[in-house]
C-alpha cells in the first residue's frame, strides 16, 4: 500500500518533469473569436449571457463554436450561473445582458415587478415518449406511479419552482395527497449518491442522472412535465425592460441570432453532444446518451401561461403574472 | 562553596543538540505516519465497500486525478484566480480595519458611538450578502471582494480596536509626562501594544479570506477553484471535486504556515510568542 503509494508519487513527479504540461483553458475556438483584433470582421458587440453548466446549454455553446453569433455581429460570453437565482439580480445589476434560465424565475421575478422579461424561448420538454427529466426511485422502493409519492420525501433541485410543482399537480391527478409530500433541496448530481444513502425516497432528475438510477435497476416513476404540461418550456431567455428600452437594436440582433442558433442546434444534435462533452468535461458515450430537449425560440406551445395558473393553483404565487409585459416574443 | 561574584540564577543549559534532534524527528515521523495513516484509512473505506467507490474515490484514484489536474496549465490559473481574489480582499479589508480600527479605538467618544452597530454588524454572516454583492457588481470578481472583504474586516477590526485600546496606563502616564506628541505616542506606545493584536487579526483574516474566496467562486461563479469545483461536480467528476478540495486545503495550510511565521518574525520581542504544532 505504501509502496504503491510511493510508486505512484514518484510517477506523478516524473510525469511532470517528462510530459509536456497540458491545457484544457486553450479555447479550441478561438480562431473564430479572436481575429476580431485585425479590425477586418468588423466591430463585434460583446454580450454577456447567463447559462448553467448544464446539458442543455450545448446548444449555445456549440452555436458560438459555429460562429452562429458573430454573424449577427456579437460575440457571446457565456457566464457560468450558479443556479437561475443569481441570473435575475446580475441582469438587473446590468452586468450581465441576458440569461437562460427556467420560466419560474420571470414569473416570480413579475410578482415583484422587477422589469424582467422573457424574449424568446431556449427549450421545450418532449410531450410524449421519453421526457428530458423524470422522477426516480430505487427499484426496492415500492414507488411505482405517482399516487405512491403521498407522504414521502422527494428530492428537487431548487423548492418552488416548476419541478415540485408540476409533481404535486401529478400525484393529485393520479389520486394521491399532494399536501402530504415532503420536499426537499438536492442538486442533480448528488441525486444518485443520495437515494442510495436514504436521503430521500424519490427524486427529480435530469440525464445522465436519471438514466444512471434507471440503469440501475430503479423506476422512472412519473415525468412530471409530460404528465401535466406537456412541452413545458424548460428554458427561456431572459431579459430586462431597461435593456429593451435603452438598446433595442442590441435585443433584436441578439433575438435573430438566438433565433438562428436554436434553430441550427435542432437540426445538428451531433454538434451539441461534442459541445456538451467538452464543456461539462464528461465522457463522450455518457453525452450520447442524454435526452435533449425541443430546442426552439418561438413560445407559442411553451406553456408558460399553464405554468402560471397552475403556480396560482398551489398557491405558489399570489396571481398570474402580466403576460403582456412578461412575455414578448422577439 | 559559592563566590560573591557568581550569577543568583543559573540558566538551565539546553538539552544537547542529539536529543533535540531526535525530538524534532519523532515529531516529523509521527506527523508523517498520521499522514499514511489517514490515506490507508482512505484508501481502504472505498476498497472494502464500506462506501461506495463512485461516490467516494479512493486516496490512489483522487490522488492520480490530481497529478492530472497539476499537469494542466488552466489548473494553475485557476489557483492564480482564486489567491488573487484572496489577496486583493485581504489587503482592501486589512488597510481599511487598520485605519479605522485606530481611529475608532483611540477616540473613546467613536468607540462608544460605533459600538452597537459594530456589534450587529460583525454576525452577519458574509455569504449572505451574496444576493447583495451580486445586485451591486453583478457575477463578477467584484461581487466576491464584498464577501471577502466583508468577511476579513471584522476579523483584524476587532483585534485593531481592542489592541489600540489596551495600552498600558503607566506607560501611558510615563510618555505624557516626559511630553512626547501625539504622534510619538502612536508610534513608540499604541503600535507596539496594538502589533500582536495586529498579527491575530491578520492570521484570521487570512484564512477566513481564502474560504470566502473559494465560497464566491461557488456560489456567484467568478473563475477560480471554486467554480471548478461546482463543475466537476455538476459533470458528477467525483476525483476531481476531491482532487480540488485536496487543493483548497493544502492551500489554506500553507496560507496558515506562512502567517505564523510573519506573526513570530514581527513579534520575536514580545512574550506571547511561542512554538505552535502545526502539522
Amino acid at each position: 500500500m505504501k509502496k504503491s503509494l510511493v510508486t505512484l508519487g514518484v510517477l506523478a513527479v516524473a510525469a511532470l518533469a517528462l510530459s509536456g504540461c497540458t491545457d484544457s483553458g486553450a479555447d479550441p475556438a478561438s480562431t473564430a473569436t479572436s481575429t476580431g483584433d485585425a479590425g477586418d470582421a468588423g466591430e463585434l458587440t460583446k454580450v454577456r449571457v447567463a447559462a448553467l453548466p448544464i446539458a442543455e446549454t450545448g446548444a449555445l455553446w456549440a452555436a458560438i463554436d459555429e460562429g452562429i453569433f458573430e454573424e449577427h455581429g456579437l460575440e457571446i460570453e457565456v457566464v457560468p450561473s450558479q443556479g437561475g437565482a443569481n441570473a435575475i439580480p446580475a441582469l438587473l445589476s446590468g452586468d450581465i445582458q441576458f440569461a437562460i434560465g427556467q420560466p419560474f424565475g420571470p414569473i416570480r421575478a413579475d410578482q415583484q415587478d422587477l422589469g424582467v422579461v422573457i424574449v424568446g424561448n431556449y427549450a421545450n420538454s418532449l410531450p410524449d415518449e421519453t421526457d428530458v427529466n423524470a422522477v426516480v426511485a430505487l427499484g426496492d422502493s415500492g414507488i411505482m406511479r405517482p399516487a405512491d409519492l403521498a407522504g414521502k420525501k422527494v428530492s428537487v433541485n431548487t423548492i418552488g419552482a416548476a419541478g415540485d410543482l408540476t409533481i404535486r399537480k401529478a400525484v393529485q391527478d393520479d389520486g394521491g395527497d399532494p399536501s402530504t409530500i415532503e420536499f426537499v433541496e438536492v442538486a442533480f448530481p448528488d441525486v444518485p449518491a443520495q437515494l442510495e444513502a436514504g436521503t430521500m425516497d424519490a427524486a427529480w432528475a435530469p440525464d445522465p442522472f436519471r438514466a444512471m438510477i434507471v440503469g440501475d435497476g430503479g423506476v422512472s416513476v412519473v415525468q412530471p412535465y409530460q404528465a401535466t404540461i406537456p412541452g413545458l418550456s424548460v428554458l427561456t431567455n431572459i431579459t430586462t425592460q431597461t435593456l429593451m428600452d435603452e438598446d433595442p437594436d442590441l435585443v433584436t440582433a441578439y433575438s435573430e441570432a438566438m433565433a438562428e442558433a436554436l434553430d441550427w442546434a435542432a437540426g445538428n444534435e451531433d454538434a451539441v453532444r461534442a459541445a456538451i462533452a467538452t464543456n461539462l468535461d464528461i465522457p463522450e458515450e455518457a453525452a450520447a446518451g442524454i435526452t435533449l430537449p425541443t430546442f426552439t425560440w418561438d413560445l407559442a406551445g411553451a406553456g408558460i401561461e399553464d405554468l402560471g395558473a397552475l403556480a396560482v393553483e398551489f398557491a405558489y404565487i399570489e396571481a398570474e403574472p402580466d403576460y403582456d409585459r412578461l412575455l414578448q416574443q422577439q | 562553596m559559592a563566590t560573591v561574584d557568581a550569577p543568583l540564577i543559573v540558566a538551565a543549559p539546553p538539552p544537547p543538540r542529539s536529543v533535540r534532534r531526535s525530538r524534532t524527528l519523532r515529531k516529523f515521523a509521527l506527523g508523517v505516519a498520521g499522514i499514511l495513516g489517514f490515506l490507508l484509512t482512505w484508501q481502504l473505506l472505498p476498497t472494502l465497500g464500506i462506501v461506495d467507490p463512485r461516490y467516494f474515490p479512493a486516496a490512489t484514484t483522487t490522488l492520480a486525478e490530481l497529478g492530472q489536474q497539476m499537469r494542466d496549465l488552466e489548473f494553475w490559473r485557476n489557483v492564480g484566480r482564486t489567491m488573487t481574489a484572496w489577496g486583493i480582499g485581504l489587503v482592501i479589508a486589512t488597510v481599511l480595519a487598520v485605519v479605522l480600527g485606530t481611529v475608532i479605538g483611540l477616540v473613546p467618544f467613536l468607540r462608544r458611538a460605533t459600538h452597537t452597530t459594530v456589534e450587529f454588524l460583525r454576525p452577519i454572516p458574509s455569504v449572505a450578502l451574496i444576493p447583495l454583492a451580486i445586485l451591486l457588481f453583478g457575477l463578477r470578481i467584484e461581487s466576491a471582494l464584498v464577501i471577502i472583504v466583508y468577511a476579513s474586516f471584522w476579523q483584524v477590526f476587532i483585534q485593531v480596536l481592542y489592541g489600540v485600546a489596551d495600552v498600558d496606563t503607566v506607560a501611558r502616564d510615563t510618555a505624557r509626562s516626559f511630553g512626547l506628541s501625539r504622534g510619538s505616542r502612536i508610534v513608540n506606545l499604541v503600535f507596539p501594544t496594538a502589533l500582536p493584536y495586529l498579527m491575530t487579526g491578520l492570521r484570521l483574516a487570512a484564512a477566513v479570506a481564502l474560504i470566502l474566496a473559494i465560497t464566491a467562486e461557488m456560489f456567484i461563479g467568478n473563475p477560480g477553484l471554486g467554480r471548478e469545483i461546482v463543475f466537476a461536480q455538476s459533470a458528477g467528476d467525483w476525483p476531481a471535486v476531491y482532487a480540488l478540495v485536496i487543493v483548497t486545503g493544502v492551500l489554506g495550510l500553507i496560507i496558515n504556515l506562512v502567517f505564523r511565521a510573519i506573526e513570530r518574525r514581527s513579534l520575536a520581542w514580545h512574550q506571547s510568542v511561542r512554538g505552535e504544532e502545526v502539522l
